[in-house]
């Protein structure tokens, strides 16, 4: 499998200022063959989803280490939806409780990644739902 | 998702995608109904690091207003060994990135080794008719981008930096003849008005056209750098209208985009092929690409 050809996006919403997780995604997918676009930190839900729609991506994905998750995905999905992105496929990593999980699925993250997961199986896990 | 978007960005974007992976046959299919050249392009080359998409920034910002909005096309490099790219020119655009009058993409230079990407000339086409007025395209910043970005914009800017060795080696390489003008970016550097001393010689030198390519100095820090680029960039515009060679430059771009799609073609030949394929004398393999060439 290869991600070559897919556009990814990945975000850091909110306030947390730590980075270095999402560089290493971003690393990863680059070398599955994703051209990959990287937001810097403290981005607006608003700001991401407008992002999203101007470099035309087959996915965005979010870390999240604030704890804000369900507000940020919520607030993410509803900006994609409003410009008539709601297809692009949202994830989400970072500090993520279990019990959070369901929740952020049914608002829309067709994938959560948590400290614990090997970059492998992250990239794996991507490559498998964007079906390549 | 399939169908027309109700939203115009999503349209121009996805448009884009379809240009930028379209393999040779679906490009020439796809160049009958792109319309003809009007915007005004500007190209910033200039080695990696020498600050090219922190100037587009400031540059961008200066030019858009009302009735001028501003498209970017920002060109990253794919990585050789899986074909994924970082494309990060957009980061370093932060101050503009959150203006709704200038549209960046980001695209991955691909098979291109010019310093720029696959189809181009197409994604520039395709730009038109959008509502902007005027577009800047960002080159990677190595191999020979200074020449084909010539054959497809109206005003070159090349970037150099303060003891980067940079002025040596671009004359060198004939670059300093290729760009309408230079920035020496990073001016408050040490060596800053050696270099700009340099290149001024060179440039007086440059002006058998009629056209004295300015030298201009830029420090992060002092507006009035990117005010005068701002200047420069009008002012080449207004000569160029009265001296451009409006032949020559569609002949340049036809030859560019061209050769761009036999080279593209005879990859993919390649790829098709399988590697046992090579296993010839060249002079055979030559024959063999040569009977397969064709729509």
């Amino acid at each position: 499998m290869s991600l070559n050809g897919k556009r990814i996006l990945i975000a850091k919403p909110g306030l947390d200022g730590h980075d270095v997780g999402a560089k290493i995604i971003a690393l990863a997918l680059r070398d599955a063959g994703a051209d990959v676009i990287y937001t810097g930190l403290r981005r607006s839900p608003d700001y991401i989803a407008r992002v999203a729609v101007d470099e035309d991506v087959d996915a965005v994905g979010l870390s999240i280490l604030s704890g804000s998750h369900k507000e940020l995905v919520e607030e993410t999905v509803r900006c994609l939806a409003e410009l008539d992105a709601g297809d692009i496929h949202l994830f989400v990593g970072g500090t993520i409780p279990g019990e959070d999980h369901d929740e952020l699925r049914n608002a829309g993250a067709r994938g959560i990644f948590t400290a614990e997961m090997t970059i492998d199986d992250v990239v794996a896990a991507i490559e498998a739902d964007l079906g390549t | 998702m399939s169908g027309p978007s109700r939203n115009p960005r999503r349209n121009l974007s996805r448009a884009l995608s379809r240009i930028a992976n379209a393999d040779v046959t679906d490009t020439l299919a796809q160049q009958s109904v792109l319309p003809t050249e009007n915007l005004p392009r500007i190209g910033i080359t200039g080695a990696p690091g020498a600050g090219k998409s922190s100037l587009i920034a400031r540059l961008a910002k200066l030019r858009k207003n009302a009735d001028r909005k501003v498209a970017v096309l920002a060109v990253d490099p794919s990585s050789p060994v899986s074909q994924g790219s970082i494309l990060g020119d957009r980061i370093r655009m932060d101050a503009i990135a959150d203006d709704p009058d200038i549209f960046i993409r980001s695209i991955p230079s691909r098979r291109a080794h010019d310093g720029l990407a696959d189809n181009t000339a197409d994604l520039l086409n395709a730009m038109e008719g959008h509502g902007f007025g005027e577009i800047i395209l960002e080159t990677v910043g190595v191999g020979q981008a200074e020449y084909t970005i010539r054959t497809l914009v109206d005003t070159v800017v090349l970037i150099l930096v303060p003891h980067s060795g940079d002025a040596i080696q671009a004359m060198k390489a004939g670059i300093l003849e290729m760009a309408d003008i230079y920035v020496v970016n990073k001016a408050d550097l040490p060596g800053a008005d050696l270099m700009a001393a340099e290149i001024e010689q060179v440039a007086d030198h440059q002006s058998a056209d009629g056209w004295t390519p300015p030298v201009i100095m830029t420090t992060r820090d002092d507006p009035a750098g990117f005010a005068a680029l701002d200047d420069a960039i009008n002012a080449h515009a207004a000569w160029r209208a009265d001296h451009r060679d409006v032949t020559a430059a569609r002949r340049a771009r036809a030859r560019y985009q061209t050769q761009g799609l036999i080279s593209r073609r005879i990859d993919e030949i390649l790829e098709a092929a399988g590697e046992d394929f090579l296993d010839q004398d060249p002079g055979a393999l030559f024959d063999a690409i040569v009977s397969r060439l064709g729509r």
